[in-house]
């Protein structure tokens, strides 16, 4: 009987022991990424921003994008722009208060050919606007290759990075993020479109991507307050 | 002695007090609609980008003067032609409700020839008209709200044109409008060679817009295959060019029939009023 006992404490200690360890693990991992975004106190960048969205046509558009510590972020264009509400920031910010989530290693993946681990990440506090964050990370220069966060006001998104002038401070070069879209329609006395015979197409839901090519990345060299007027 | 016949007519159209009602008709609903945009634009806005608001964010001036300009021809189109039959419908028939056709067909001329020149005053009078609407929708759009990329609304979708490429689209839009305002002139001006009064013409061709553009939007299946053929469904080819790619075969349709149309009813206008009877 005694036995029985010990062998069933022994297993909780070895469970509760490989979940702490496992969370300490994700945590350090999060942790370094954190280290090497920060590494960019501030920076501009050129985005050519192409939009690949269904109810949304337009040619791609150039834009200057503009960070500073801690959370300023602007993106600045003639042209309409449009962007993911999950901006390039999201993830910085997240990262920003471990308190806030717990995290935990969930697998390994193979992303661009690197190899990656899958960090899942979830909200301590009900009133988190994240609802589930998933990161596949590359260990080895602690780079997030791939992001999908689920939040309750912007619903999910998926983003890719890619990564080649600027890995040293863990910012990407393209990203594509990939987005859910409701069915558009707009009433006809609105528009005043009332001689579309075209047929209507299916009211499911729909996937849209983003893409935005970053270039002349000037980190470190000061961005005025201005610009963030 | 034609030219001579047309420049009459328009100091005829120019001397009517009826001419200026569509012009201050014009000014006036663009007026309101700058006003109602300058006071609470945005709320319009976020009603139309609201489907993507969930995920997206938009950047950038989307209420400018491009905007404005295409949401008040979108408004004006549908209206403006009321304004056009207003002065066209009048151009035979009120000269019958007058009196002075008898004195007017006296003149060294055809009565093809005062036919023409009538309408090519029409024509111009249709120009004026819509020159002014280009002028408000445009220029003062602008002026107030800035330049800016063009989000074309549609009902089923946006486009987004960029600021470099909405000049020459508005310029092509304003050609085939301007014809199918043509073809309004030409259908009331027709209807006014039946009549010996003014009202009867003018409420005819308000007529059939409202009926053939109800035809026109009803997806009724039985519908379905007189639509093209009417020519309410080829006034809003102006708004083909802001689609993209550009439909130029869609375009090329609308202005055959819409010109198919003008020259069928200008010969009916012609046919019945050299055999009309001149009884007044």
């Amino acid at each position: 009987m005694i036995k029985k006992y010990c062998t069933i404490l022994l297993l909780i200690i070895v469970y509760a022991k490989s979940t702490f360890a496992q969370e300490e693990t994700a945590n350090s991992i999060l942790n370094n990424v954190y280290l090497k975004i920060q590494k960019a106190n501030d920076y501009s960048a050129s985005a050519h921003i192409k939009v690949d969205l269904p109810f949304l046509k337009m040619l791609p558009i150039n834009a200057k994008v503009y960070f500073k510590k801690k959370d300023k972020f602007k993106v600045d264009s003639k042209s309409i722009a449009i962007l993911p509400r999950q901006n390039f920031d999201q993830l910085t910010k997240m990262l920003a208060d471990p308190t806030t989530f717990t995290a935990m290693v969930q697998a390994k993946d193979v992303i661009q050919n690197i190899s990656v681990t899958i960090v899942s990440i979830i909200p301590l506090a009900d009133t988190s606007d994240l609802i589930l964050g998933r990161l596949w990370i590359d260990t080895q220069n602690d780079l997030v290759y791939k992001a999908q966060l689920t939040t309750k006001t912007n619903g999910t998104i998926l983003t890719e990075y890619f990564y080649s002038s600027q890995s040293a401070y863990g910012l990407p070069d393209k990203i594509i993020f990939t987005v859910d879209i409701k069915k558009f329609k707009l009433p006809k006395s609105v528009t005043a479109d009332i001689n579309n015979t075209k047929p209507k197409e299916e009211t499911k839901e729909k996937q849209g991507k983003i893409t935005v090519v970053m270039s002349e990345y000037v980190i470190n060299k000061g961005v005025s307050d201005d610009v963030f007027k | 002695m034609f030219l001579k016949s047309t420049y009459n007519e328009i100091l005829k159209i120019a001397s009517k007090p009826r001419s200026y009602i569509g012009i201050a008709a014009i000014t006036l609903i663009i007026s309101v609609i700058l006003l109602a945009m300058w006071l609470d634009g945005i709320t319009y806005i976020s009603f139309i980008t609201a489907p993507f608001e969930q995920s997206l964010s938009f950047t950038g001036n989307i209420l400018n003067g491009n905007l404005m300009a295409f949401i008040i021809l979108n408004m004006l189109i549908i209206h403006v032609p009321l304004l056009i039959a207003f002065v066209t419908g009048d151009l035979i028939s009120g000269e019958g409700a007058m009196g002075t056709i008898r004195l007017l067909l006296t003149k060294p001329i055809s009565r093809t020839g005062i036919l023409l020149s009538k309408y090519l005053a029409g024509c111009f009078y249709t120009l004026v008209v819509l020159l002014w609407m280009a002028i408000l929708s445009i220029f003062v759009s602008k002026f107030l709200f800035g330049p800016g990329d063009l989000m074309v609304l549609k009902s089923d979708g946006l486009n987004i044109i960029q600021a470099q490429d909405v000049g020459i689209r508005f310029f092509y839009g304003f050609i085939v409008a301007y014809l199918a305002l043509i073809m309004i002139a030409t259908l009331s001006l027709a209807f006014s060679c039946f009549s010996d009064n003014s009202i009867g013409p003018i409420i005819s061709t308000m007529g059939m817009i409202i009926l053939f553009t109800i035809i026109g939007t009803l997806d009724v299946p039985v519908f379905a295959k007189i639509q093209p053929l009417l020519f309410t469904t080829h006034m809003a080819a102006w708004r083909s060019f802001f689609e993209d790619p550009i439909p130029v075969e869609q375009i090329r349709t609308s202005i055959i029939v819409l010109f198919v149309h003008i020259i069928g009813l200008l010969g009916i206008a012609i046919y019945k009023f050299n055999k009309k009877d001149i009884l007044s």
